[in-house]
């Protein structure tokens, strides 16, 4: 392939990853505790190109990762007292089946042996690495520093992680996030955040503005493959009529 | 770009799904005892598309990856157990619960489901039964002689006779609790069974240490839907719907330019 159409083939692709992650953000404006994903462009260069102190040609646009917006959602009442959200940066500790995840989706149950656990019945973890064992008859309180208390007794602090830099976090399953490295990416204690009992955290991806980047991404799209068909053309005519051998 | 058309039906399917739970509620807005569901969802595994510390260059390798989700799907739509308001009957067998307990009623199968209706009746041998006619757990019997009939906070039923002053204790109505009353299983009919998610039913007498709430008499619970909350959710999901089938519309587009580029 010529330089143009390598360079405008990398944009088209590029664009389909976007629009992938576009997708992805707009079939979770529902779900509780998401946090949308946006790409992040770069060029990619070639061995040989990095060495080329002139790099112009052979450089392409790539998605070479995503980054996950972690802008607060609006918390929405629902007046469930075991839906509980957070309002700051911090994240919920569950335990999940290969290790501490980390989420934003406070839809807890209790379980039937009286633990509080997510949707997919991990438990959540306390500050003091326990879980609970909750009085099913007894009205829970959960305070802004994640005390939860019952009957005026004080059960224990939820465990509220935070990161230095949320960003190394990985998605995995369900709203949950997890430490690539336990070491490395470790979890501290959660200073900037308050819970809110009875009330859940929305999704932060916005219908709106995901339908103004859809627009933009359609239009670069379209420019890109109006470029193809311009290289194709000068392509064309270079053979037919530039190459052309006698008359 | 198959991904992009996957996820923008799985979030079409979501919101229908919501749809659906929202209409039900919205269908049960006078259903004595009804209580509304929420439908939760959660996002799908993650495609990685460049794994974190790959080589990016000779030198360099890449601090976090690229990771593609896959669209969204219906975690649960839970049940939400709160107090709906009370409302005046004048029936003397209409019975609201003020707090978390479920009357027991006894199926035809002979199982025991659980219910927050506490419209109750008499049937023709005097048993109080429910609007189904199923028997009330445990059996209480009136006579037919029967003048007034006294349904006590605690769930001491009793009646007087003609002629007589004392009343008489025909029983008293027991109530029901679980662990976790949203992994009730709902059969319709108002009525619930107990899941392994739910825990086994702590029976008690209303009014007790146990906490499950006293009896009304009198009275009928309305269901908690919040109709205006409703709406708000209906409109919501609905904009989400219109914004996913815009994404398979886009898609489809980026797929024409694609096709076309070899013409």
């Amino acid at each position: 392939m010529d330089p143009l159409t390598a360079a405008a083939a990398a944009g088209l692709q590029s664009r389909m990853d976007s629009l992938d992650l576009l997708a992805n953000n707009l079939a979770n404006t529902s779900t509780s505790g998401y946090k949308s994903d946006r790409e992040f462009y770069n060029t990619y260069l070639s061995a040989d190109a990095l060495n080329n102190p002139d790099p112009a040609v052979g450089d392409s646009p790539v998605v070479e990762r995503h980054w996950t917006d972690f802008a607060q959602g609006s918390l929405t009442s629902t007046g469930n007292p075991t839906d509980l959200a957070l309002s700051g940066r911090g994240f919920f500790a569950v335990n999940g089946p290969n290790g501490t995840l980390y989420t934003r989706n406070g839809s807890f149950q209790v379980s039937p042996q009286g633990a509080l656990v997510t949707t997919e019945g991990y438990a959540v973890r306390m500050s003091d690495g326990t879980t609970l064992t909750l009085d099913p008859s007894a009205q829970l309180a959960v305070a802004a520093d994640g005390t939860v208390s019952q009957n005026g007794a004080a059960l224990g602090q939820l465990q509220l992680a935070d990161f230095a830099d949320p960003s190394l976090l990985e998605k995995a399953f369900g709203t949950n996030f997890q430490s690539p490295d336990p070491q490395k990416v470790a979890p501290q204690s959660a200073t900037n955040v308050q819970v809110a009992q009875g009330k859940l955290e929305s999704s932060n991806a916005s219908p709106t503005e995901s339908a103004a980047r859809m627009v933009m991404l359609l239009r670069h799209f379209e420019m890109l493959q109006k470029a193809v068909k311009i290289g194709a053309e000068m392509n064309r005519q270079a053979m037919e009529e530039v190459a052309k051998v006698g008359s | 770009m198959i991904r992009a058309l996957n996820s923008a039906a799985s979030g079409m399917t979501a919101q229908q799904l919501n749809v659906d739970t929202i209409a039900n509620n919205l269908a049960n807005a006078n259903t004595a005892g009804f209580k509304m569901r929420r439908a939760q969802f959660e996002d799908l595994i993650y495609q990685s598309m460049v794994q974190p510390g790959a080589a990016a260059g000779q030198q360099t390798t890449v601090p976090s990856g690229l990771q593609l989700g896959l669209g969204t799907r219906a975690a649960s739509n839970e049940i939400i157990f709160s107090q709906g308001a009370f409302t005046q009957t004048g029936n003397p067998l209409d019975v609201a619960i003020q707090g978390k307990g479920f009357l027991q009623i006894q199926q035809p199968s002979g199982t025991i489901a659980y219910t927050r209706s506490g419209s109750l009746q008499l049937d023709r041998n005097g048993n109080i039964v429910d609007v189904n006619g199923n028997t009330l757990v445990p059996q209480i019997t009136i006579p037919a002689t029967a003048q007034n009939i006294t349904i006590a906070q605690d769930g001491t039923v009793s009646y007087t006779l003609a002629g007589q002053t004392a009343a008489q204790k025909a029983g008293q109505i027991q109530l029901a609790n679980f662990q976790n009353p949203g992994g009730l299983n709902s059969i319709g009919n108002n009525d619930f069974l107990p899941t392994d998610a739910s825990g086994d039913p702590q029976v008690a007498n209303p009014g007790g240490a146990e906490g499950l709430g006293t009896l009304a008499q009198g009275y009928t619970e309305q269901s908690n839907v919040d109709v205006v909350g409703a709406f708000v959710d209906l409109i919501q999901s609905q904009r989400a719907y219109e914004a996913n089938s815009r994404v398979v519309k886009a898609a489809d587009e980026m797929y024409q330019q694609v096709n076309q580029l070899t013409q």
